[in-house]
């Protein structure tokens, strides 16, 4: 517990919780205490952990932080009928070694891509998918994977794409869950199927090979979120990565370079701070009025990079390009910069 | 050249698995998948990295008296697709001579058709898996 003590109407409070995003128009320092403290004026006793509002803090200095929940939050709505929890990793074979109790999966490979085209699942197979998985379309859909949620990013964007609404990111994934000590299970729910209707593609949120012609041409940038080398052209697919058939090396014109796992916190997955990722994006020129277009190599990495500027810190308009590197790289007559 | 007979072995079995049956048995290689022993732990400078997988893989290949060749893996177990696909050349392979190993030509996997159950970028760590396996059996 947090220390308090009353003095008249006023509690004293460490002056930590005066970041806790309830500070209220009484505060004020007393000099004559000779401590660090504040005065909120308050009715009740405040029967609040320290450590709750930091947290609450945290996620609430986003811009859009209904899409972000943390573990704690999670364990809480297990059983929560009007919640569907999803794994999406990037090891598809995580999901059966242990997931969270009553998560489904949906894999970025099987489940979400088109079987012969280069493209996503349709509108039909998407709903079909939605309705084996028990979800309706007020759902709310809670996302979660490896590789700091990565993958969960993408399921997640997909979903918006046929209009999904209620979406949200477990920050720090199955790493922040696991280092908590908090159980997996084995066991694979079955769920009731489910009448869902999907919207149209949303392609506000999808750029295609022409969109990003008309980015470079209104020279509007493009975030490039892979590896340096990648960018600099010195390799064509990721550093450890098998290679996947980029004719040429190099990056997009009017794409500044900004690795996606730079919005991650490598101890825990969790995404960094509001403060930080303004930092990071806003100090590349990448800003919060303008379009802007992520992309990698092909759509994975750049579709956290989405979720972090659009509902970490309130982009409007931007995309993400999945054709990305593996299209653009071996497009004829599309421009290159190395 | 045919192939090894353990190795043979296990590419007829998983041949003939369904996709669902392929899963299975990756899953159950990557539980039961050996951890690298305490000795090579501090000699990691020594042991084969392998960069076409997804995830940190190391090898290193150990010749007894008689020539034959035995392998230890290091690959996390985050990494269950990994240590599951792996688990074919390091049972598939264990125990066969030099000249054995290298004439298992790349194109090996083909007819187990693991393309039903895991994408082409596994497919292609995997491969490199084998290519590393050459080169650090080479070296024992």
């Amino acid at each position: 517990m947090l220390t308090a003590f009353y003095i008249n109407n006023y509690v004293i409070l460490s002056h930590a919780l005066a970041l806790s995003g309830e500070e209220s128009q009484d505060n004020r320092r007393d000099p004559s205490l000779g401590l660090d403290t504040d005065f909120v004026l308050l009715d009740q006793p405040l029967r609040v952990t320290q450590e709750k509002h930091k947290k609450e803090k945290y996620i609430m200095s986003y811009a859009r932080p209904e899409y972000l929940v943390d573990t704690e939050w999670v364990a809480q709505n297990l059983k929560n009928p009007d919640i569907r929890i999803i794994e999406s990793d990037e090891d598809p074979l995580l999901y059966a070694m242990g997931h969270i109790e009553g998560a489904v999966q949906v894999d970025w490979f099987s489940t979400l891509q088109h079987p012969l085209r280069r493209d996503f699942l349709t509108k039909e197979k998407f709903e079909e998918v939605a309705s084996n998985l028990g979800i309706t379309n007020d759902t709310t859909v809670v996302f979660y994977g490896d590789k700091s949620n990565w993958f969960a990013a993408y399921a997640l964007w997909l979903f918006q794409y046929y209009g999904h609404q209620n979406v949200k990111i477990m920050n720090g994934g199955r790493l922040k869950w696991e280092q908590e000590k908090r159980p997996f299970v084995k066991d694979v729910p079955a769920y009731p199927k489910t009448t869902y209707q999907a919207k149209e593609a949303d392609k506000s949120i999808r750029a295609f090979r022409d969109d990003v012609f008309k980015q470079i041409e209104s020279k509007q940038p493009l975030v490039d979120v892979r590896s340096p080398k990648e960018y600099s052209g010195e390799l064509t697919h990721m550093p450890n990565y098998p290679q996947e058939g980029a004719t040429r090396g190099g990056h997009i014109p009017t794409a500044v370079s900004i690795p996606w796992a730079q919005a991650v916190n490598e101890a825990d997955a969790t995404f960094k701070s509001a403060d930080e990722l303004r930092a990071l994006y806003e100090g590349k020129n990448i800003k919060p009025d303008g379009e802007v277009i992520a992309y990698c190599r092909i759509g994975e990495r750049s579709s956290l990079t989405w979720f972090v500027l659009k509902y970490l810190l309130g982009y409007e308009k931007v995309k993400n390009y999945d054709g990305s590197w593996t299209e653009w790289g071996n497009l004829v007559d599309a421009p290159i910069e190395k | 050249m045919s192939l090894p007979n353990k190795l043979q072995e296990m590419i007829d079995d998983i041949a003939s698995m369904s996709r669902e049956e392929k899963i299975e048995t990756l899953i159950a290689y990557a539980e039961s998948f050996p951890d690298l022993p305490e000795r090579f732990k501090t000699e990691k400078e020594k042991m084969e990295p392998v960069p076409e997988c997804m995830t940190p893989v190391f090898l290193i290949a150990e010749k007894d008296s008689n020539d034959k060749i035995t392998f230890y893996f290091d690959i996390p177990k985050e990494s269950p697709t990994v240590r599951g696909l792996a688990s074919i050349l390091l049972y598939g392979l264990h125990g066969c001579t030099l000249e054995e190993i290298l004439s298992v030509p790349a194109d090996f996997y083909l007819a187990m058709k693991l393309h039903e159950a895991v994408s082409q970028q596994r497919i292609n760590g995997f491969v490199g898996v084998l290519s590393h396996m050459k080169q650090a059996a080479v070296k024992a």
